[in-house]
Formats: structure tokens, sequence, C-alpha cells
């Protein structure tokens, strides 16, 4: 029976791994201490930033659990896109079209995905795009929208950055980037080679690690205090 | 499904971890099958600066770390909370490997001086690369084997001195059984009082125990441990059986068993006596302390041995060994201050040992003498093989003929006295400051009259020159002749501020070396062949600064270190200038120290050019912060005597 009164019965109902997707985070609490979390850092290759057309060809993904990157857990994949004719963007992404036809398709990988950020907080480098084009891609595959909350780690190191120059409520300094390269040159951390789903995850992995653990030492302890304060 | 395997997520191999593992010694010896396995377990952590990772007999390892971005220093902390730093540790070292292997709790506070990541391999799986990986024990054991026996830790230095051959071979040559000395037992029914009483008369620390029926049967141990503990701390009955007092059964090891093996046997058991069994039986008790002693160079057996010499000839192999015990202290971890200390005190004891047999030969001075020393002598801070700096002070001759007498008698004194050094291997001091130069071998009113000139008329020329003598110190022989010298150079510079100002300008005219670590940085590809002479750039600026304040407020010591402490207790310099000149000055010493450590191991002889290549990240880092230091000492200078 389709309940016309219930928007989201107009369409399929969703997959199981979007109930319990949403199970998990319907009494998400913020106020636990940062250790009880887990994050997957992940990070997403395009096509193109065209939210209609372009497709997602690469998830890269690794987990932190006890405020600590967890190398057992990653995750690597490329996806066969629908339309074939994206190639400029592929020599980016050092992928062949030929490795990339050979790759799964979506519908294969986005699942698996899903499983394993299970119960993970979802942080990126700019993680509303990556977000986005999940959660189109979920939509469609899976029926509904992950409700993983998501950590930026662009908001989170402007926050650093106020925190330790004392402007919290000034000028923006917005001439200086916030490109993933140019904050882990700044930080001095690790270097990874970019345009590479998985190794811009661990970069991003780093860069969280740092600011988060940053962050601690201040004194914000919960993951409540972390968002108010960098208003991630 | 038929994708290529990098899609698996179990194949994704962190190329992070194991780029990292290849780099350093011993994973780098792995396979790398082991590598992608290893690294899966790994995690990453990161510590903020000023982060405290692990606290001394608290903190329980359940990772090794390795450091991959960042820096450490190690620091034991006393009940007054005073702090002795042991090491600093970089990139590519490891943290806590003595504590799991040893099982206990971390033996070091382990705090970060920078932002550090490490990764972090779990212990077990360490240690099982520990019992499974011949590269590995061998590794870890080599690095810790002093550290069993002494309280020192210093693993930065291991990595920087490849061990010498020989050492190894004792360990990786020598069986246990060759070791083994006439067996001591007891049978299990006699008192406690009778197996104490039998270890004194044997001189042994422990005991083999066997059956009362069967002497061959060895069925436990009682060590002088378990008297202490099990009998006198517990108030236990002397007439008890001993029985009641072993450990049994006796945990064994093969006489042929490498005496290597037995030592990693005994770290990882943490049970110090093992008895060694040949064909079935048990021929003896082999002891950690045993093996220690292969390996031993220790200073106290060198100065035991120079002073039992009755040639002076004699003397010349033993002073040869003196850099090989020094190597060993620095390979332990002693501080820099310590270790120019034991050399100059080795040193002593041979030129004491020299003179007094040359006395003997020439008979007994006609005035009393003494054997000055100066520059870096009289400071005691030599390092290896430093020239020879060296002057006679003699009493004032009574009248013309004993004038005469003691003119020929040390004339004739000094020239054997030189020789013999030099065969001993202190080379001869090219600018000549030796007693066998009439100029340097005088009176004591001579001598006060040469001060006298210096410090009433100072030509900047020649007090360049003359600044060595400032440092003169008792080397042999009448001390008091020294000390009235030492006053008398004292009282001549109460308020003499233009001798000061020269001194002091000489002082500030060396360059603090910081641009030499711009350049570095600027001209990464190694086409700057810039070299740090540590010594004059580095370590003269201090000894000068404390010359300098030393002589005008009158403290006698020679020693950089001691004058700046007695400038600090005094109160005539901040205590934290004082702390902040001595880490500096110090660690500049163990730089040079190592330096030339590995230089006499390469067979070249010791200089004090440092090649920053030959630096790593954090050690230019520490360099450059004690240049800093130079700055802040030569702005006192300049506040005392400004130039206009």
């Amino acid at each position: 029976m389709v309940n016309l009164l219930k928007p989201s019965s107009w369409f399929a109902s969703p997959d199981p791994l979007i109930i319990q997707n949403r199970e998990i985070f319907s009494r998400f609490d913020q106020s636990r201490p940062l250790t009880e979390y887990t994050f997957v850092v992940c990070d997403t290759e395009l096509t193109g930033f065209d939210l209609k057309h372009d497709e997602i060809i690469s998830i890269g993904a690794v987990l932190i659990r006890d405020l600590q990157i967890d190398l057992g857990a990653t995750f690597h994949r490329y996806i066969k896109p629908k339309n074939t004719q994206h190639t400029p963007a592929t020599l980016i992404h050092r992928i062949t079209p030929q490795q990339l036809a050979e790759s799964p398709p979506l519908e294969e990988v986005l699942p698996a995905f899903v499983e394993f950020a299970g119960s993970s907080l979802v942080v990126g480098h700019c993680v509303s795009l990556d977000m986005a084009f999940l959660n189109r891609a979920a939509r469609k595959v899976l029926g509904g929208t992950l409700s993983n909350p998501g950590i930026d780690t662009i908001r989170m190191a402007r926050g650093y950055r106020r925190v330790l120059s004392g402007h919290f409520h000034g000028e923006e300094d917005w001439s200086r980037s916030y490109a993933l390269e140019a904050l882990a040159k700044e930080y001095h951390l690790p270097t990874f080679k970019s345009h590479d789903a998985f190794e811009d995850a661990m970069q991003t992995a780093y860069l969280f690690l740092f600011l988060l653990k940053k962050f601690r030492k201040g004194g914000l302890l919960t993951l409540k205090e972390i968002y108010q304060a960098g208003r991630i | 499904m038929t994708t290529f395997k990098e899609n698996d997520v179990h194949v994704v191999a962190p190329e992070v971890a194991i780029s990292f593992f290849k780099g350093i010694m011993p994973f780098s010896t792995l396979e790398e099958k082991t590598l992608r396995s290893l690294a899966h377990h790994c995690r990453i952590d990161f510590f903020p600066k000023g982060t405290r990772i692990l606290t001394a007999d608290t903190t329980e390892l359940t990772h090794l770390y390795l450091i991959q971005r960042g820096g450490v220093k190690a620091f034991l902390e006393d009940d007054n909370g005073e702090v002795t730093l042991k090491d600093f540790r970089g990139e590519g070292a490891y943290i806590g490997a003595l504590a799991i292997i040893r099982n206990t709790p971390a033996n070091l506070n382990i705090e970060t001086v920078e932002d550090t990541f490490c990764f972090l391999l779990p212990r077990e799986i360490f240690l099982d690369l520990i019992e499974n990986q011949a590269s590995f024990a061998h590794f870890y054991l080599k690095s810790f084997s002093e550290k069993i026996v002494s309280t020192a830790y210093n693993e930065l230095r291991h990595h920087k001195i490849a061990r010498r051959s020989n050492e190894d071979l004792y360990l990786f040559s020598i069986k246990v059984g060759d070791l083994v000395k006439t067996i001591r037992k007891v049978v299990s029914s006699a008192t406690i009082q009778e197996a104490a009483a039998l270890m004194s008369e044997h001189h042994v620390g422990c005991l083999l125990v066997h059956a009362v029926d069967d002497p061959e049967k060895i069925i436990g141990i009682i060590t002088d441990r378990d008297l202490r503990k099990k009998v006198v701390a517990a108030g236990l009955d002397f007439q008890q059986p001993v029985q009641s007092i072993m450990s049994g059964p006796v945990q064994t090891v093969l006489s042929q068993a490498l005496c290597f093996d037995v030592l990693l046997k005994m770290m990882a058991t943490g049970v110090h006596h093992l008895a060694v069994e040949r064909t079935g039986r048990i021929i003896g008790v082999i002891t950690s302390h045993d093996i220690m002693l292969l390996q031993g160079h220790s200073p106290y057996y060198l100065l035991k041995e120079i002073r039992g010499q009755q040639q002076i000839t004699d003397l010349y192999p033993l002073a040869k060994k003196i850099p090989e015990v020094i190597r060993g202290l620095i390979g332990e971890g002693a501080k820099a201050g310590n270790i120019t200390q034991m050399i100059a005190i080795l040193n002593d004891h041979i030129l004491e040992r020299m003179l007094t047999l040359l006395e003997k030969e020439l008979g007994i001075p006609p005035v009393p003498y003494c054997w000055l020393l100066m520059g870096s002598e009289g400071r005691r801070e030599q390092t290896f093989k430093t020239d020879q700096d060296n002057a006679i002070l003699y009493a004032d001759p009574a009248d013309e003929a004993q004038r005469e007498a003691a003119e020929t008698y040390f004339k004739a004194f000094a020239a054997k006295a030189i020789e013999h050094l030099v065969n001993c291997g202190y080379p001869l001091c090219p600018g000549e400051v030796m007693a066998i130069n009439p100029r340097w071998c005088q009176p004591l009113s001579a001598w006060k009259h040469y001060f006298e000139r210096w410090v009433a008329d100072p030509d900047p020329q020649e007090l360049r020159y003359a600044t060595i003598f400032f440092d003169f110190r008792a080397g042999f022989g009448e001390a008091l002749l020294a000390e009235e010298l030492r006053n008398h150079l004292n009282k001549q510079i109460a308020g003499r501020e233009l001798f000061l100002f020269h001194l002091s300008r000489q002082c500030t005219e060396i360059r603090v070396p910081l641009s030499f670590f711009k350049n570095f940085i600027v001209e990464k590809d190694g086409e700057h062949k810039n070299r740090l002479d540590i010594k004059r750039q580095g370590l003269t600026p201090f000894v000068n600064f404390a010359r300098v304040l030393a002589l005008k407020f009158g403290i006698k010591e020679t020693n950089t270190l001691a004058r700046l402490k007695a400038l600090m207790e005094g109160e005539l310099i901040l205590g934290e200038l004082w702390s902040a000149a001595s880490e500096a000055y110090e660690l500049q010493m163990q730089q040079r120290l190592v330096h030339q450590l590995r230089q006499i191991e390469a067979g070249i002889n010791p200089d004090n050019y440092i090649d920053p290549a030959d630096l790593s990240d954090l050690e230019r880092r520490m360099l450059k912060e004690a240049f800093t230091v130079i700055e802040r000492l030569y702005g006192v200078l300049d506040q005392m005597y400004p130039v206009t």
C-alpha cells in the first residue's frame, strides 16, 4: 500500500542498509568524549563538479578509532562510470579509461562503502561536496541518503587559525590557502601524492588527527565542543 | 567479481607505512610480504608538542612507537622534580622497545618536543618479530646489551655509532660452556645458614641445590637475592632447609648456546641465573654479569692497570686504550661533561704514573715543582687526542747554585716527559706551549711576571695567544705552587677593566654560526660544502665567555661548566642563562665527541668539522638552538663592556 501522505513512500522503500544507517544516527549524542567516536575519513574522485552530469569514479577512506588512524581499516575502490566520455578528468586521476572500464559499478561499490562507514562520522576536506555526490548516488542505488554527520577539515582549519591568531570574531584571513596540500605543508604533516582518492583520504586523516588533537590539547574534550569552537 | 586486485579492501596496502618501514632498521630487512602484513596492524597517532607519551615506571607498553615525523625527549625525574635529560630521538627512532622486551613498564619519561606523528606497532607483533626474525633480535639486543647493567639509555647514539666487530664477536662466538666456572652446589636438606656459609667461602652469588639422594639431580637454585628477600627481610629461621627458599626447577641452557642467545633469554624471562647443561648434566651456572664482563671496557680496570705499572713504556699501550673506554661510555649514554671528566682523570693518571716513575729515574728534583696543564687540558675538556699544552712551574730557587741545578734538572725532565707523552699518543703542540720550551719552564716569580704583564698591559695580539695560559691547573706535583699563582693572578686582575675589555672583545669577535644553517636550508642539494667548525664556532664562545667572567669575578675554576655553575651560584649570571648555556655547551660537546669517535673508527684523524649532511633534522634544530644561546652570552658581554 502506498501512503500518498508520506513523501518517502512515493519512491521505492529504502534499502535495509539505509534503514540501519538511519537507526544508528537517530539518537546521535554529541556530548560524548572524542575517544568514543569512530570517524571515516574519505575522499572521492569525480569526473567533474556538476552534480547533474558528473560521477564518482573512486572512493578512498580510512577509519580513525581511539583517535588513531587504523591502517587495518582502509577502503579504496574504483568505479565504472555510466558515461564513458569523461576522459579529460581521468588523466588527473592517474586512472586509465581501461582500468575504469574493468572496475565494478556504483551499485556494487556504494553499499560496500556504506557498510564500511558504519556508525562512523564522515570526515572530509570540503566534505559537503563529497557528501552531495555520495548522497545522490545513495538515493539512486539505495533509495535514501546517509545520516552520518559530516565534519569538514576546512572548517576545522579555519577554527584553528582563528584560535592561533586570537581573532574569534574579526575578519577571516582568506589570503592563505585552505587547500589540502597547503595545509599539510603549513603544519609539517607527512605528505601524500594528491589526486588519488585513497592518498587524499590519508592526507585528510593526518590533517584531521592533527587538528583534533590540537583542539583537544586546548581543552575541547567532546564532539560538541569541537563543533562549537570550530563551527565545523 | 573480476576486478583488479587493488580494488579489494583487504589488499589496499598503506604505502605510507610500507615506505616508512623500508627506510628504517631493522624493518628494512623484512620481506615485502611481511611488511605489508605489518602495515595492516599499525595505527598512526599524533602527539602535539609537549605531550607526555610515556611515564617512567608507570606506563605499560601496548605498542612500539616509531617516530614518523617530529621528535621526542627522553628524561628521568627524581622525587624532587630534578630532571635528567637522557636523549633526544627524531624521525625513524623507536620508543618503548626495551620495556616491551623486558616486560616492564616504561623506563623513561617520553615527551614530544615538537608536533609528532608515530606509527604504533602492537606489542605482540613486535615480540613475534623479535622471536622469529634473526635481524630483529640482533638489532635490539645489540643496542640494549650494555643497558642491562647500566642506567644509561641512549638509543640515538646506538644508531650513530657502528659497533666494533670484535665486540660483537665476543657475544656471537663465545659459548656459555666456555664461561662456566666450577659448579657449586648444596644438598637440599642443608640449612640456609650452611648454604650462606658455603657461598661466602666460595665467593659466589648463587648455589645450585641438589636432591638428597642424588648429587647429580639439580632441583633448584638459591641466590643472594633469595637470602636477602626470603630470609633476612622476612625474618625466616636460618635453620630451615634451603629447599624452603630455593627456586625450582632451574631454568637451563645448553653449554653450546651462544652468549648472545643466552643474554636474549635472560632479557626475555628476567631470570639472570641460568644453569648450564652439557650432555644431560648440569655443569654450572651462568649469570648476566658473567656475560656483561665479556664486553667490558671499564674505566675502572684501566685506572687500576695504569696505577700498577712499573715501566713508563708499559704506559704507552694503556694510554692508547683510553679512546676505547670512552667509546663505551658514549655508547652507554654518558653525558659529555662526564665523559670529558673521565678523559681528564685517565690522562691525569697516565701523567701521574709517568712523572712518578720519571722522578725515580732522574732523582729527586732540586726544588718542588708543579706540572701545569693548559688550554683544554687545563679546563678538563679534552676529547680524543688533543695536543699537549703543558708547562713547568717550580719554586723560586734560594741561590744561584740551586737555580742552575733546577734549570738543568727540569730541562732534562721535560724533554723525557714530552717524549713519553708523544709515545702515549698525545701529539706535540704546534705552538710549542710545552714544558720543553724554556719560556714555559720557569720559577714561580717568572710566571707571576708573565701574568702581570698580560694583565697590566694587554696587547690584543698577544692576548689571543695567551688565553690558554689563563686556564692553567696543576697536573702533577706541588699543587700549592699552582694555587699561589692563581691567587696572584686573581689579585692582578681585580679592577683591570681594560684587560677584561680586550678579552671580552676577543670573545665576541667569533661570529655566531647561525647563518650556517640558513645557507644549509637554502642549499639543500649538497652543492654547498660548507662545514661547521664545532670547536671554534660552537664551543669556543662558551669557553671564552666563562673565562672572561671567571677572571672578572675571581673564580678559580677552569672547567667551563664548573665556571658557569660558580657564576650562577654567585648570582653573577641568571639561573636561566646558566642552564641554557650549560645544556647548549654540553650538547655540542656531545656532537663533537660522537663525530670524533666515528672518525677514529673509520681510521681518520679526528677533527672538529661537522658536515651538516651527517646531522638529522632534530640535531640541526638542537644545534641551532644552542647557537642562539651564544647571542645571549654576547649580549651579556656587550652590556658589561660596550664598544663605545
